[in-house]
């Protein structure tokens, strides 16, 4: 059995080295490597080799650490639970959801937009099947992507459940039912977040189902009913109602998006989606369920109180946010103390209050974004490396992916007038955009909000085709402070769609040119 | 040209390069805990200052440390003339924490074995016990490994 992991002369070697002088015998790796072979085979428990950052999760915030980690030369172990990187975000979030957003706006766009684009289109038919089959190969290469990018960066991949043994030990039970610890200097928790559930409704990923449920639906249902009008539901909503369904959403404020979304962003995203076929129930509660039957039934009223319904739908969507996923660590063996909402607490290094285990992601404070997560990651590995790291949490765009999409940076109208700042504001239509117009997708807008002394950007706000990429143009001007002048007079390539983003900066402190 | 220069005398932009990137000193650094810049209620739970008031099995912290150094010169003066070693060491001898005989019997409670701690290594489940050795890896261990190279 040997014989195949060692050479033939690696034994010659050995033995040369034991006749001719004993200390050579201790300090030959031939030696170490057969005595380490003999200890693995007899089963001896060994005393685990110290890591200098063991980090448990293997989602966005604990690949991305452990790969930076890597790089700068720490002995890294990473210990992930699902069996594949990614976390949420890879395998049952932000990548799979948005293959079936891009290919249902695909289908959707053929079954009703090409006649005016001078396209006569055939037989259109829905292969369900083979759409979840191309969102699991955009998935699963990306996460096969990620694990290369562990060798490569000489991170150790733990498959297995990780605990708290004690403040330097992770004791792991892996996926082929045995167990190990490790022991880390530095220990990084990254375990993400899980669906909030409903109370009253059992989640069953079929009938009754989060986010999870909804990238994975056999068929496509007659009625579906999102609880929730935040990110996920509307995006998951949208999915399902251009395959066929019929959607409606039921959410507890006055606007969808989210309470960070700008309410006039939210008003006009409103309006175009109803347009395309969706159902909106705002300020509505939902009070009961029943998902005993085969049709699942929701009463629901007036959040002030008032006239009551009952809904009824073949799956009901269950999106009313997320919650920090801590179950099952060990906490509780180390002393570990989470706020009200789950989260776990730490400072701005950080640090939980035992200085050695750190915590970064949706676990802990802020938006539950993977790029804020991705940010962190980095930040923190420099605190451990460098002494120092940066998070900027007043410049992290959020997007909604929609069509047409949704993003914005910085504050609100609602927050600006809350924190009592004067602040003026300018905006641009789509519609007045040549490249927006050329491509006859012209719903939405732009919408800059800027400090009314001194110009300074303070927000943000668009909803258009292309929103998610071009708020990345947004972030760096807030990030370096810029005013809206410094982007009106920064020349934007003609025609693109980001002319609109000058214009909006420009409609800010003087005119626009083309409104 | 020149109006384009006249412009931009007038207009004051925001964004301005701010030179090579510094990088600050270890001790240009604060690392006291501060509250997390997106935690809602902008402050720490006590449990941090009486953790760090407790930390010393691995010897105090960076910022305790130096405290303690400042307010007590005389003690480490005294250590060092005795020949301790300096540092985080000094700091750990010269308090009784860990050390054997440093708390009285009561203080360190019952001598059962708590839920999950063992004596012996027979009384854990029987894939930890001790496994037997065989004659072949009796004999690679006697050849140095070359019995099993074959």
């Amino acid at each position: 059995m040997y014989s195949r992991l060692l050479p033939r002369s690696a034994a010659r070697s050995a033995l040369q080295a034991q006749n001719q002088t004993p200390h050579l015998i201790r300090a030959s790796p031939v030696t170490a490597q057969v005595s380490e072979r003999i200890r693995q085979r007899r089963g001896y428990a060994t005393p685990a080799e110290e890591r200098d950052l063991v980090i448990i999760g293997g989602g966005v915030a604990g690949y991305v650490a452990a790969i930076k980690a890597g790089q700068e030369g720490l002995k890294v172990a990473c210990i992930e639970k699902r069996g594949s990187l990614g976390g949420t975000c890879l395998n049952v979030g932000c990548i799979p959801s948005k293959s079936l957003l891009n290919n249902s706006h695909l289908y959707h766009q053929i079954l009703h937009d090409t006649k005016n684009r001078g396209i006569d289109v055939g037989d259109v038919k829905l292969n369900l099947a083979n759409m979840m089959k191309a969102k699991e190969t955009s998935v699963s290469s990306l996460t096969k992507g990620i694990e290369f990018l562990f060798k490569k960066n000489n991170v150790e991949y733990i498959k297995g459940t990780g605990a708290f043994a004690d403040e330097h030990t992770v004791a792991v039970r892996l996926q082929d039912g045995s167990e190990t610890s490790v022991r880390g200097k530095n220990i990084l928790i990254a375990t993400g977040s899980e669906s909030t559930p409903f109370p009253g409704l059992t989640i069953d990923e079929k009938k009754v189902i989060t986010s999870t449920g909804a990238i994975a639906l056999e068929k496509v249902p007659k009625k579906m009913v999102v609880v929730g009008g935040g990110i996920i539901g509307l995006e998951m909503g949208s999915v399902w109602c251009r395959l066929g369904a019929e959607v409606t959403v039921v959410e507890f404020l006055g606007q969808i998006g989210g309470p960070g979304m700008d309410a006039e962003i939210s008003k006009n995203i409103q309006k175009t989606l109803a347009k395309q076929g969706m159902k909106f129930m705002l300020n509505t509660k939902v009070v009961k369920g029943d998902d005993g039957a085969e049709i699942v039934k929701l009463d629901v009223e007036a959040a002030k109180g008032g006239k009551a319904q009952t809904l009824e739908a073949d799956v009901v969507l269950v999106a009313i946010g997320r919650r920090p996923y801590t179950a099952n660590l060990g906490l509780e063996n180390i002393g570990l103390e989470t706020d009200n909402r789950g989260r776990l607490v730490i400072d701005s290094e950080y640090r939980t209050k035992l200085p050695h285990i750190r915590v970064i992601g949706d676990c802990t404070f802020g938006p539950m974004l993977a790029h804020k997560a991705e940010e962190e990651a980095v930040a923190v590995i420099e605190f451990i490396t460098k002494n120092y790291g940066h998070v900027n949490y007043g410049a992290i765009p959020s997007v909604m992916y929609t069509h047409p999409e949704v993003a914005w940076v910085g504050q609100n109208e609602a927050e600006l007038k809350e924190a009592g700042v004067k602040y003026k504001v300018g905006t641009f239509p789509f519609s007045a955009n040549s490249r927006a117009k050329t491509n006859q997708d012209s719903d939405g807008m732009v919408k800059f909000l800027a400090d009314a002394e001194t110009d300074r950007i303070l927000g943000v706000h668009i909803v258009g085709p292309n929103a998610g990429e071009m708020i990345a143009e947004g972030t760096l001007a807030l990030e370096y402070g810029a005013s809206t002048e410094d982007v009106g007079r920064t020349s934007h390539a003609h025609p693109t769609l980001a002319e609109a983003f000058k214009e909006a900066a420009m409609a800010t402190y003087g005119k626009a040119i083309h409104y | 040209m020149r109006s384009s220069r006249a412009l931009w005398a007038q207009r004051q932009p925001l964004i301005k390069f701010l030179g090579k990137r510094h990088t600050p000193k270890a001790e240009e650094i604060d690392h006291a805990p501060h509250a997390h810049p997106a935690s809602p209620s902008h402050e720490l739970p006590e449990s941090f200052a009486s953790y760090r008031g407790r930390a010393t099995q691995h010897g105090p912290l960076g910022g305790q440390q130096q405290q303690q150094q400042q307010s007590t010169p005389s003690q480490s003066t005294s250590s060092s003339r005795q020949g301790a070693p300096s540092g985080s060491a000094a700091a750990q001898t010269s308090k009784p924490y860990g050390a054997i005989g440093g708390h009285s019997g009561k203080q360190l409670g019952s001598v059962q074995p708590k839920q999950g701690e063992f004596w012996d290594r027979n009384e854990l489940p029987r894939r930890f016990h001790r496994t037997r050795w065989t004659e072949a890896e009796m004999e690679a261990l006697e050849s140095g490994g070359a019995s099993i190279v074959t």
